[in-house]
């Protein structure tokens, strides 16, 4: 982990323009939790379903795809990598460091406003909160390392990252039982669902995956991912446009 | 022989320069032109090969489940489709909002990416007409994406042996959808495409903000509901630019809305109306406005 | 220039009459004022001296702050669209997609110029042809070399057959074969295809292999306009770079009967004929010296506009040496055939400086 390079990619991903987004997108989740309290009263179910719909399936994503490949994206875009490649650094040293940052913002953008959203909405009493908390952090982490991965393989990160997290997981995960042992959401959402305990079934919380194969797949994607990446970035290739 | 700047490319051959004397067409013919390419460019059509494939992707998806369907409505013997032309447009919502998010950019942050504008801004056209052409590439090419399914619909409905009236009604009903969608999209789309040179950058903020909208209007809307504001839920529902035009849609043509309340009568149908064309001319507004800060160099 | 051509020289190619541009604070134009005839026209100047915003405001993409300037005797700020019909413009920067072959891309700028489609395609092969793009064309722009580019920038700009030609930094980023065979063929386009051009460079020497008329800015202001034909008609120069005692072989040569003018660490020897090199060889061997450097130059812009008291015309009297006499009887040998031949230039600098 690199200091120098984790701040200069801390720079360039919150003191832009994209930046915009990250702020907007957890102020909605705040604004709707508020708003559901306020209209309804302290509910697990409506917070279960907000945020299994908005946080997990939409927010956490997109997030995660915005900081994963905007972490490394456009510095590979515009061929600046290279400076950062001819330094004396180790690769999976650079990989992990932009890693490192990714995951902060995912943190401060994603998971906490979650762990708010959850509070206001659900009260501290069921474990609502802290559960989708913990399976928002491990759908962030692996999210964050698939993109960043996308984004060091492909210049169409974003496009092929998208199609992933939207029509594989939402679409095709909804309709085919096979395809959801290879969802990250529902990974995740079983980590929920064992934390938020026995109300878990009555609020809907199901995982298509066991809590034991959920976790397992999320550690194993995430380290061979990063191992990955790191692996690749010792040969990339620096092309022109297209 | 393909050397660059060494010797033997750099050889001119005497065949000499012709002057053109021929006639210099004017700016409705720049502006069609411009069009003309930006259409093809968003189906990948003259550019690279790689360029082709998000786009016919989902041509395919977008037709085949029609196809799929007329195939087996024809082989039961129904007496109707499925699914209704209008219902199928916003079934399959996502495709169309992916085509939109994948090639507005290419569309539009293109030219600001490459800084091919001065050499447009350099020519007669100006930058309303650039605007223009922009805009209407794009509304054309997602009125193809969603029209081209419908039609498939029709003709497969008619080799089922179906009514004709119904189906040519339902048809019509689809095609106006698809016309309506189209031009409310691609404001949308384009305007924030246009902000970023970035491709990857405008992709996901498309979608972004779609989806964005699409989940707030769908809480909201079922929140208002649950509640008992009917009236409430149903104008929610103006949030979303696809349930904007399927509630216009509920209102002229009598489809069938997906959210839990349709625009309730003759108000609720003039206010979606209403707001559909207010969001197709203040996006072509911003989207000119925008074009008049690009710079030209 | 061809002969439907001369018909224009009739009207200014171009002229700018107390053109100003501010920025805010920043003045990147400052009260120009120059008229050129048809013809092929170097814009010279240092980067930042507002060569590129000069060509912006031509084209009427920036508006002047104060004053107005004229192309093909229409009006920037009113006549924008007919000006942008009848002119070709190859900006500096990068400006082409990367995803889209050449021939599409020309095709596409040829339409966008309002040639009907088969025309459009005819002049695009014609046009790619004469810039040198063969096979390459075919390919996307993404994987080309600079060279190629510029190629393709001059092509899009060619392809409408324009009344004229406005470039920018055409021999960027070339290397020094890429640079001849673009000003190669930028001369055929000003001569044999006689289209009128603005070049602008910072680079002084190549624009004098191919400009009539040369006009040179500094810091938003303009220093000098004038023919280079006046220029480079005065004799040709052999610059000579010696170890040690410098002086002494200047003195020797001068001695010999050659004039001689000290320049830095080099001296400039007027070039006769053949027998200078002799003379200069044998003084160097009489003395003993090395000699680090015998080069053949033709008169540089940059010596017309060199600044030193003693060689203003005017004070002549106050030259010490014979060798400054010498140069300042050349320069104004200059300043002479210029006022003379275009009674029309501005020939001061502004504002007090005419240093390059």
């Amino acid at each position: 982990m690199n200091a120098t390079v984790a701040g200069l990619t801390w720079h360039s991903l919150v003191g832009r323009r994209r930046a915009v987004l990250l702020f907007v997108l957890p102020a909605v989740l705040l604004a709707l939790a508020l708003l559901v309290r306020l209209v309804s009263g302290q509910s697990a179910g409506a917070a279960a379903d907000l945020l299994g719909s908005f946080s997990l399936g939409f927010l956490i994503p997109l997030l995660c795809l915005i900081a994963g490949t905007g972490a490394i994206g456009p510095e590979i875009d515009d061929g600046s990598i290279v400076y950062l490649l001819a330094k004396p650094l180790n690769r999976y040293v650079i990989a992990v460091s932009k890693w490192v940052v990714a995951l902060g913002v995912i943190v401060i953008f994603g998971v906490l406003p979650t762990l708010a959203a959850g509070f206001i909405m659900a009260g501290s009493d069921s474990n609502l909160a802290t559960g989708y908390a913990a399976g928002a952090l491990l759908a962030g982490i692996a999210y964050a390392t698939v993109f960043l991965l996308l984004a060091v393989l492909t210049r169409n990160a974003v496009v092929i990252g998208l199609l992933y997290a939207l029509v594989w997981e939402a679409a095709i995960g909804g309709y085919v039982p096979g395809a959801q042992a290879l969802s990250i959401q529902q990974w995740a959402l079983a980590v929920t669902q064992k934390m938020v305990g026995d109300q878990a079934s009555g609020l809907g919380i199901e995982s298509a995956v066991g809590l034991g194969a959920g976790v397992t797949l999320l550690v194993v994607v995430t380290v061979a991912g990063l191992a990955y990446t790191g692996y690749r970035l010792r040969s990339i290739r620096i092309n022109g446009d297209e | 022989m393909s050397s660059d700047s060494g010797a033997g490319s750099g050889v001119i051959h005497d065949i000499g320069f012709r002057h053109y004397e021929g006639p210099r067409l004017g700016r409705g013919y720049l502006i069609r032109s411009l069009y003309a390419d930006s259409l093809r460019g968003c189906y990948g059509l003259g550019r690279s090969t790689k360029s082709k494939i998000m786009p016919f992707l989902l041509l395919l998806v977008m037709t085949a489940p029609a196809v799929i369907m007329a195939v087996v409505a024809g082989v039961l013997g129904l007496d109707e489709l499925p699914l209704d032309y209008v219902s199928y447009i916003f079934a399959l919502s996502s495709a169309i909002t992916i085509f939109l998010a994948a090639q507005a950019p290419a569309t539009v942050s293109r030219d600001l990416r490459f800084r091919t504008m001065p050499l447009y801004l350099s020519r007669p056209l100006t930058r309303n007409d650039y605007v223009l052409a922009k805009y209407g590439a794009m509304s054309t090419a997602l009125f193809i994406l969603i029209a081209v399914p419908q039609t498939a619909l029709f003709i497969g409905a008619l080799l089922a042996k179906m009514e004709f009236w119904p189906n040519a009604k339902g048809w019509a009903a689809g095609l106006l959808g698809a016309f309506l969608l189209s031009l409310v999209l691609s404001g949308i789309g384009l305007l924030i495409a246009s902000i970023t040179p970035r491709r990857g950058f405008g992709v996901a903020a498309v979608i972004t903000v779609l989806l964005l909208l699409t989940l707030v209007s769908g809480v909201l809307s079922a929140l208002s509901y649950e509640n008992d504001q009917a009236a409430l839920s149903a104008y929610f529902a103006l949030l979303n630019p696809v349930s904007l035009v399927q509630g216009v849609l509920v209102w002229t043509v009598n489809a069938e809305s997906t959210y839990p309340e349709p625009p309730p009568g003759t108000l609720g149908g003039l206010v979606f109306t209403a707001v559909m064309l207010l969001v197709i001319a203040g996006s072509y507004a911003l989207l000119a406005a925008r074009y008049r800060k690009v710079s030209a160099s | 220039m061809s002969e439907g051509r001369t018909r224009v020289g009739q009207v200014m190619m171009i002229s700018v009459e107390n053109l100003s541009k501010r920025y805010g604070a920043v003045t990147a134009l400052d009260g120009l004022t120059f008229a050129i005839e048809p013809g092929v026209v170097g814009l010279v100047g240092a980067n930042g001296a507002g060569k590129s915003t000069m060509i912006k405001i031509l084209l009427g993409l920036l508006p002047a702050t104060t004053g107005g300037a004229r192309v093909l005797g229409l009006d920037v700020a009113t006549d924008g669209p007919a000006i942008r019909q009848r002119v070709g413009y190859m900006p500096e920067h990068d400006c082409l997609p990367a995803d889209m072959s050449a021939t599409e891309f020309v095709l596409h700028m040829a339409r966008m110029s309002g040639l009907p489609l088969t025309a459009a395609r005819e002049r695009t092969a014609d046009t790619l042809r004469h810039v040198g793009l063969y096979e390459e064309r075919y390919r996307s722009m993404g994987g080309y070399s600079t060279g190629m580019k510029q190629r393709v920038k001059l092509a899009q700009s060619l392809v409408h057959d324009p009344g004229l030609l406005l470039l920018d930094e055409p021999t960027n980023g070339l290397d020094p074969a890429g640079r001849d065979q673009m000003l190669e063929l930028l001369r055929r386009i000003g001569t044999e295809f006689g289209i009128p051009m603005l070049v602008t460079s910072h680079l002084l020497g190549e624009l004098e292999q191919i400009c009539d008329h040369i006009v040179v800015v500094d810091g938003g202001r303009l220093l000098r306009s004038t023919s280079t034909a006046d220029v480079t008609s005065a004799s040709r120069i052999l610059a000579i770079e010696v170890d040690e005692r410098m002086d002494e072989v200047g003195r020797a040569m001068h001695a010999a009967g050659l004039l001689v003018h000290p320049a830095g660490r080099q001296l400039e020897v007027e070039l006769v004929d053949d027998s200078t090199y002799d003379l200069v060889l044998d003084v160097v061997v009489q003395l003993g010296v090395g000699l680090h450097r015998l080069e053949r130059r033709r008169h540089r812009m940059a010596e017309i506009f060199r600044v030193d008291p003693s060689l203003d015309p005017q004070s002549q009297a106050s030259a010490s040496t014979a060798g400054q006499a010498a140069a300042a009887a050349l320069q104004q040998q200059w300043v002479t055939a210029a006022q003379n031949h275009r009674p029309q230039e501005s020939d001061q600098p502004r504002g007090g400086d005419d240093e390059q």
